[in-house]
């Protein structure tokens, strides 16, 4: 009984997830779908990132390439398992249950290049950390335009379009239960003292430098579900997908919502995700933009919108401020 | 009670080098459970040095440093914290955006060796591992009397508040050495004495071995068994602080030869930990 409780309580997110996104996923028009898992995608990543630049206080700008790896891998998975049938099972549902081993191998991909990124520069700080996140993105890149099985510039196309609004929504929901878990626990503390101040974090016992590379795999892990998750939907996967433009994009909206800030990350993902939808017609000013809003950013607001807070614990707040007396 | 068993922390003939400055020689220091040991000495004379070769933060250039029987040198400082050596920092370096309950959390993570997947899970080991944890912080931020102060972001203490903080968090990674810089700095006579108080207490309950480093030679007299002095990063007395007083080398170092050592104590060590 007591353990029927506590296996509830551990999935209970999840339970309670996937009917409202099957029904989301019935009532939504075509292109509000195509939006809401691009919104996803980046929630994801945004989330994915804030755990390495806001829990961790390590600033990486390399997210794109973990998101890279999760795509190809899960994208030579799908197209290498498509004409496979199970027999006895009808091809829908054994094409969901290779997509779910495609996603559970991208990530499974993108955290070992973030173990192999992450061990020898995370020892570096500051600058340098970012410096080199930045060189290992367009390494990883390099790599995969050079790659003949990848597709080289071209990358591969016709992939099964697999991700809806379900699988897009249960990997949104995935990540900020990680994150939220890690953050109310023990774990996560130490990712926090270390953002705080690395000397004292070690001197009070925490291996500040395994607690770094944990965080960076994760991180990666969670990026290369997004680009997984992304490319089944556009069914193509291509290297321009993922250059620094892509790195600077996530990191703005982790920089918008607050450094730390789960709720920051997702409301900024959303907002920026929806500027870029209907700014269409400024594709190609794009990187502009994002500097110059980052630019900004870091002159007005340099802890974000919620700095290290969730939305709920600012909320109240322009409530109280409201509430004694006055008319709204 | 000295002199018994085995000692908790000893270091033999500690050097510490910074390019061509020796900011530490042959620094040796014998520490036993349950002794409360001064560390003086003008600014600069290497009183924080000897505390970061100690603790890990940097490498002894030469010599040893062992805690309980085991060579430390080289270990990173988590390790040495792993193994029962404790410190807080001349400079306050608390998380500062982070309550006075969760800074002392963090350093009671020390045994729980989940990873992050039972945080995942909320598995039951990791419900009890976090009630474990929160009843161990309360009980120190009530050992430093901090309790009603559980809630507050640490950079809003008041400064000696802060103080006490770094002192809780310290013990709470469960110590068998607490290595004390300065924690008195900042405050007023009559704090000074309550806090030097405060800390023989916590000796006497936790069996602590304590190294304390004050600048005012009179008030760690008070409170500790034995001095240890350092100028210029040399050791130039040791023993029961009534003989060590009344040395001339200490005497001299201290009030000097007229020249500009005798400034008033600084209040922000050198920049480094
Ligand atoms: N990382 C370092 N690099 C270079 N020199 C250093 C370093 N750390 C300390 N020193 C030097 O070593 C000497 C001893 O410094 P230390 O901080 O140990 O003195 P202290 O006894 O703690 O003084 P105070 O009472 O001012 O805190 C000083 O001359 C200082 O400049
Ligand atoms: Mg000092």
């Amino acid at each position: 009984m007591e353990r029927a409780r506590l296996v509830l309580r551990s999935v209970a997110p999840f339970l309670v997830a996937l009917p409202v996104l099957w029904f989301v996923q019935g009532s939504l028009a075509s292109y509000t779908s195509f939006v809401a898992i691009n919104i996803a995608v980046n929630v994801i990543l945004a989330v994915s990132l804030n755990v390495v630049n806001g829990f961790t206080g390590q600033f990486s700008i390399g997210h794109a390439a973990f998101m890279a790896v999760g795509a190809y891998t899960a994208a030579l998975v799908t197209t290498g398992l498509e004409s496979l049938a199970i027999p006895g099972v009808p091809a829908a549902v054994s094409g969901q249950a290779v997509f779910l081993v495609a996603l559970a191998v991208g990530m499974l991909a993108a955290s070992v290049a973030g173990l192999v990124v992450g061990i020898p520069t995370l020892r570096l700080r500051g600058d340098y950390l970012a410096i080199v996140t930045l060189g290992f993105g367009e390494i990883i890149r390099v790599i995969i335009e050079n790659t003949r099985v990848l597709g080289q510039a071209t990358g591969i196309s016709g992939l099964p379009a697999c991700t809806n609004v379900v699988w897009a929504g249960m990997g949104v929901v995935l990540t900020v239960v990680m994150a939220r878990r890690l953050l109310q626990s023990t774990q996560g503390r130490a990712l926090l003292a270390i953002r705080e101040d690395e000397v004292a974090a070690e001197a009070m016992g925490v291996d500040t430098v395994g607690w770094k590379v944990r965080a960076f795999v994760i991180s990666a892990a969670f990026a290369g579900l997004a680009g997984a998750l992304l490319v089944h939907k556009i069914q193509l996967v291509t290297p321009r997908m993922f250059t620094f433009v892509k790195s600077m994009e996530v990191v703005v909206m982790v920089v918008l919502g607050g450094m730390g800030s789960i709720t920051g990350s997702i409301v900024a993902a959303a907002v920026l995700t929806i500027a870029l939808e209907t700014l269409q017609a400024a594709d190609q000013y794009r990187m502009v933009i994002f500097s110059m809003l980052l630019i900004v950013l870091m002159l007005t607001r340099p802890s974000g919108l919620f700095g290290t807070r969730e939305i709920w614990d600012v909320l109240p707040r322009w409530r109280r401020r409201r509430a004694p007396g006055e008319a709204p | 009670m000295s002199g018994t068993g085995q000692p908790v922390l000893e270091a033999r003939g500690v050097v510490m080098r910074f390019g061509g400055l020796t900011a530490l020689s042959g620094f040796d220091l014998t520490l036993h459970s349950g002794e409360l040991v001064g560390l003086i000495g003008p600014n600069g004379a290497g009183k924080t040095t000897a505390f970061n070769a100690l603790t890990g933060v940097y490498a002894p250039t030469e010599g040893d440093v062992e805690v309980a029987g085991r060579r430390v040198n080289g270990m990173r400082p988590h390790q040495i914290c792993e193994l029962g050596v404790a410190r807080t920092f001349q400079n306050v370096r608390l998380f500062k955006e982070l309550s006075a309950f969760d800074n002392v959390r963090i350093a009671c993570h020390a045994g729980s060796r989940s990873g992050f997947t039972s945080a995942w899970m909320l598995t039951p080991t990791h419900d009890a591992e976090e009630r474990r944890i929160a009843a161990r912080a309360e009980e120190f931020l009530s050992v430093m009397e901090l309790s009603p102060r559980r809630d507050e972001l640490a950079r809003n203490l008041p400064y000696g508040e802060q103080r006490r903080l770094e002192i809780a968090r310290a013990l709470a990674t469960g110590p068998k050495v607490l290595c004390l810089d300065e924690p008195a700095a900042g405050m007023n006579a009559s704090e000074k004495v309550a806090l030097l108080e405060l800390i023989r207490r916590v000796r006497d309950q936790f069996q602590l071995a304590i190294l304390v480093i004050e600048h005012d030679m009179r008030l760690v007299m008070g409170v500790s068994e034995r001095m240890l002095v350092l100028d210029h990063g040399v050791t130039i007395a040791q023993g029961a602080p009534e003989a060590v007083r009344q040395d001339p080398k200490v005497i001299e170092a201290y009030l000097g030869d007229g020249k500009l050592r005798l400034r008033p104590p600084r209040e922000a060590g050198t920049g480094v930990p």
